[in-house]
């Protein structure tokens, strides 16, 4: 879904940048306070959350705020469906088997995937 | 960590938590956490109303759980302990609250099959997965706009309709699904194309639980009649920011999808 978006925009994406946090390769316009968003919802205390957030809210404004929260937190959902019922990996991506991406990624590292013995 | 809230409110009523937010959040999305929080009080099709009330409030818990925490930054996922819970659900529950919200990335399906062993069966499993994904969205979004957590709500009695899907079997993924083209009328509405990605397909199983979690995700997230149009937004971000977003929530969580 990145990458597709990133290419139709032509705004270039490094996708190991998902993993391995943003580099100069990444240029999606205030990339770097939206991962630093997502960072302090997922493991932040309140405070980094709050500075986040007011971060976000000054550069993109308070609708914009609300849809980057909003993905953010569909993706607490989504993330435990896939991982709790054992959705197949390989079936990402409108069902096609993704491997460079999963390399380019880093994904290739993440713990359900080290231990697929399929 | 924060405290689940552990007042009950009117039964069965929506929460409102969100009227104290200073940032405008759009009706949709308002509506969508009233109706989500509606569906957790209500009987399921396996479990009570209370019952899936006292999920929600286990889940609140597992954030405060010394054992997860620790068991998050193990190296390995199978260090042997006890979760500190609020004492109202089984064990096997508490395990499938605790990890699922705690350490995701991790899960196996040698796991998954402990868990069954352990008492649960493979509904009442997928139903508390659906209800762990409901508020662990409504929670992170809540966090995320630094309102306070959503009271839950009073649960409404009632019988569990215990409908389990004919065409429900175990081949693709650790629990049995029903592929859209086994599903059957008395299923309900299931899948909006025959299409539908396993992710769609993951709480097939309780059909209830899949109609509840898409009608919150698709408003959090995108609708899927746009998923696929990448050239468009119908958000205040672009279409590569909100994938940005997407794609660095689950590498954090080490979701592999």
């Amino acid at each position: 879904m990145l990458r597709e978006s990133s290419q139709r925009s032509e705004e270039a994406v490094q996708l190991a940048d998902i993993t391995q946090g943003l580099s100069d390769q990444t240029q999606v316009r205030h990339a770097d306070i939206l991962m630093q968003y997502a960072d302090a919802v997922v493991r932040g205390g309140s405070d980094a959350v709050a500075a986040a957030r007011d971060a976000v809210d000054r550069a993109m404004g308070g609708e914009a705020l609300i849809d980057a929260a909003a993905t953010i937190a569909a993706f607490h959902g989504f993330v435990r469906i896939a991982d709790a019922i054992g959705i197949p990996y390989k079936t990402a991506a409108a069902g096609g088997d993704v491997p460079d991406i999963r390399e380019q990624t880093g994904i290739n590292q993440f713990h359900r995937v080290q231990n697929d013995h399929d | 960590m924060e405290t689940p809230h552990a007042s009950p409110q009117e039964r069965g009523s929506v929460a409102s938590s969100l009227d104290g937010c200073a940032y405008p959040i759009r009706e949709d999305l308002r509506l969508s956490h009233a109706q989500a929080w509606a569906t957790i009080a209500r009987p399921g099709t396996w479990l009570s109303g209370a019952r899936r009330v006292a999920v929600a409030a286990e889940i609140r818990q597992a954030r405060r759980c010394r054992f997860c925490e620790k068991l998050s930054a193990a190296l390995s996922p199978n260090l042997k302990g006890e979760h500190e819970s609020l004492g109202v659900l089984g064990p096997a529950e508490v395990e499938l609250i605790h990890r699922v919200v705690s350490d995701p990335g991790r899960l196996s399906e040698p796991w998954t099959q402990t868990v069954l062993g352990m008492g649960l069966s493979e509904g009442e499993y997928v139903e508390i997965v659906g209800i762990i994904a409901l508020v662990m969205i409504m929670d992170a979004f809540t966090r995320a706009i630094g309102v306070p957590d959503q009271p839950l709500p009073e649960p409404i009695t009632g019988e569990p309709s215990r409908y389990r899907p004919p065409g429900a079997r175990k081949d693709a993924c650790w629990l049995p699904i029903v592929e859209p083209q086994d599903a059957v009328e008395s299923d309900g509405f299931m899948y909006p194309s025959p299409k539908a990605g396993y992710i769609y397909r993951g709480l097939s199983l309780v059909p209830e639980s899949l109609r509840n979690y898409w009608a919150l995700a698709n408003i959090h997230y995108l609708p899927g009649q746009v998923i696929y149009q990448f050239d468009k937004s119908i958000r205040a971000i672009s279409r590569p920011q909100t994938e940005i977003l997407a794609a660095r929530v689950s590498a954090l969580h080490q979701c592999a999808y």
